[in-house]
């Protein structure tokens, strides 16, 4: 074990390693800043671009870039209200009012204090866990895996929105991501599916050309709509001195960096339950930790744990999003169904595999969420206000390079002109989702998961028929699965509502 | 009863479903089992959200997903003519490569968008496209040493 702890150090500290975790890390910065693209976004973006690496390499880039996007994203949450990320939402409550207030600088200090002690955490979660669940996947057959992933995409669906009428929608989509991994060759009998007759589809649908499509797409046309700049019309202002006081306040209050980094990891570990839920759950915590009803009265008028909890939270979940990534290969959020995509890339098999043979790759994976970390906390602190003026930039200055890297990188993994359409037809399906509150991940997770799913299911028909399920762990496993569908429709009979729509 | 356009999406998702059981249902049991087992429910599930798209009962679960919220600053006419001129920049794109390939695509399409739509000027243009042909060129070309296709342009004329 100390053994591959300290190879999986070595790996990232080799100089291409490391030097492409630079390179990833100051994309990641940059794209943390630009709310029209995100992280989940970015990492499908630089897919392509990991075929020549090795494991080591193309994990301390892929992930240097989401750890950092994560942390960048709370500065223009903070300074305009914009929130860089999805994840950075939460952020903007108590974080906007700091910066109207005058306390720009204390807001960024403890937004990525806290942010860097949230991925230390994680990171260390998800080092100290490997030996935990490194028995229990062992145990796991394909049966289980089947209802795992299946879990998996109830879990996701069922946080696509709240209230019964969100889950179709979120099952829907879910089954049609399933639906399009259908298309080519089915692998056990050789039968073409859904093939028009085009060659191009016999090995079925590429993955990074639909991720690239539906996530990016949809976000570009939205800046091009809006025709403003990224942060729209508002002012860059002055960020002042009281960095350092930022930096303190996360000392003050350490055991609420510590609770709420802890309510990170635990949501990433859930599958489906991403940033956006881990985020909002800290804030809660924040909140409740007031001492009192007029100590509660602070927040949302700028009270610094407003800052605190969700900054730790949103980093810290990465962590606790690559543990069942690694050992189940079962994705925590949209953008870890997109890493699942790199495992693909790389050969790497997510599961027992990774946890035995690749297990320095693994902790590479956990050093790397530290250095990355570190070194952009300490890079933001110097370079803050130069960052922050990107987002004043005319989005329509911005678009051509931004389509440039969608359409490159989709004809980069299949040399075929049909990429470029399919990414465009998949940003026009994607848009439209969007449009009419289809939620997207649960697509892209089926999608991801789907050539998985339908392998799980044939090998556990045919080594034990039907009997598969009345195995104990998946009858817990469907139980779980139930639950978790059913819950939402308990919550709003318990509710005596239609549902409330989430505040993301 | 009213006919929108989500209901026109759902609708859309209904006939994929029913289009994808009626091709999977002639197949052998092997190769239709998984496209069945998500078509079947797929369809259950557009139909009942076309159901409820028709009757008009939006309920406030009904509205946006955990996910990017379009922009609702612009008015929905600017809005709706910009979304279509950025797919056809994006359709414009993809015909250049096509014709001319990459190398030479990737200049042209930065140099006419900051030109035409981003109105950057001419030195900015210049300045911009060098700069994403430099990107380009020195990642993909230099350092990944990426085999990029002929357009058909090339290809008639034998180059």
């Amino acid at each position: 074990m100390l053994d591959a702890l300290i190879g999986g150090l070595l790996l990232v500290l080799q100089w291409k390693a490391f030097s492409l975790m630079l390179v990833g890390m100051g994309l990641g910065f940059v794209i943390g800043l630009l709310p029209g693209i995100g992280g989940a976004a970015t990492l499908a973006l630089m897919l392509p671009f990991v075929f020549a690496m090795t494991p080591a390499e193309a994990f301390a880039f892929l992930l240097g870039m989401h750890s950092v996007a994560a942390t960048t994203g709370d500065i223009t949450s903070i300074l305009f209200g914009v929130p860089g990320e999805a994840l950075s939402a939460a952020t903007v409550v108590d974080g906007h009012p700091m910066a109207k207030r005058g306390e720009a600088g204390r807001a960024l200090g403890a937004a990525l204090m806290s942010s860097l002690i949230g991925a230390v955490i994680g990171a260390a979660a998800l080092a100290v866990s490997i030996p935990i669940v490194r028995p229990l996947v062992l145990t796991f057959g394909s049966p289980e895996l089947f209802m795992i992933s299946v879990m998996g995409i109830a879990c996701i669906t069922s946080l696509s929105g709240i209230g019964a009428r969100a889950q179709i929608k979120g099952f829907a989509m879910g089954l049609l991501g399933l639906l399009l991994c259908t298309i080519g060759q089915e692998r056990q009998s050789g039968g073409l599916r859904f093939d028009f007759g085009l060659i191009y589809l016999w090995e079925g649908l590429d993955l990074i050309p639909v991720l690239v499509g539906i996530f990016a797409i949809p976000e570009i046309i939205d800046l091009a709509a809006r025709g403003t700049a990224i942060a729209g019309e508002k002012p860059a202002g002055q960020l002042g001195a009281g960095v350092w006081e930022g930096v303190k306040d996360s000392f003050r209050h350490f055991w609420l960096v510590m609770r709420c980094s802890a309510v990170g990891v635990f949501v990433g570990i859930l599958p489906g339950a991403g940033g956006g839920v881990a985020q909002w759950m800290a804030y809660a915590h924040a909140v409740q930790s007031a001492k009192d009803a007029k100590d509660r009265e602070r927040f949302g008028k700028g009270d610094v744990r407003g800052v605190l909890g969700p900054g730790a939270a949103n980093n810290s979940k990465e962590g606790g999003d690559l543990i069942p990534t690694i050992a189940f290969g079962v994705p925590g959020s949209g953008a870890m169904a997109i890493l699942l995509g790199a495992f693909m890339i790389m050969g790497l098999v997510p599961g027992p595999d990774m946890l035995t043979k690749h297990l320095a790759v693994t902790y590479s994976m956990v050093w790397t969420l530290v250095i990355a970390n570190v070194i952009a906390v300490l890079l933001c602190f110097v370079f803050l206000n130069h960052l922050a003026k990107l987002t004043q930039i005319r989005g329509s200055l911005i678009i051509p390079f931004v389509l440039l890297l969608v359409f490159v990188g989709s004809y980069t993994s299949n040399s075929h002109i049909a990429d470029l359409l399919v990414t465009l037809g998949f940003g026009a399906l994607g848009y439209l989702m969007v449009r009419f509150g289809w939620p997207r991940a649960p697509l892209v997770l089926g999608f991801v998961l789907g050539k998985l799913v339908e392998t799980y299911l044939f090998i556990s028909m045919a080594r034990y028929g039907f009997s598969w399920l009345t195995q104990p762990l998946v009858l817990v496993l469907i139980a779980l699965t139930v639950l978790v569908i059913a819950y939402p429709f308990i919550q709003e009979r318990r509710q005596g509502t239609t549902g409330r729509v989430y505040a993301d | 009863m009213r006919i929108s356009a989500p209901s026109i999406f759902s609708f859309f998702l209904a006939v994929l479903a029913a289009f994808a059981i009626g091709s999977a249902w002639s197949w052998p049991f092997k190769t239709q089992l998984f496209p069945l087992v998500t078509a079947i429910p797929l369809l259950v599930l557009a139909l009942v959200q076309l159901m409820l798209d028709l009757r008009g009962k939006a309920g406030p679960a009904d509205g946006p997903a955990v996910d990017l919220a379009l922009s609702s600053e612009v008015p929905e006419t600017i809005a709706r003519r910009r979304t279509l001129l950025t797919f056809a920049w994006m359709a414009g794109f993809i015909a250049l490569v096509f014709l001319i390939g990459f190398p030479l695509a990737v200049p042209l399409f930065m140099f006419c968008y900051l030109m035409l739509q981003s109105a950057a000027g001419w030195w900015r243009s210049l300045a911009l496209t060098a700069v994403a042909w430099g990107f380009f060129y020195g990642l993909f070309e230099r350092l990944l040493r990426f085999p990029f296709g002929a357009g058909l342009v090339q290809t008639w004329l034998g180059l």
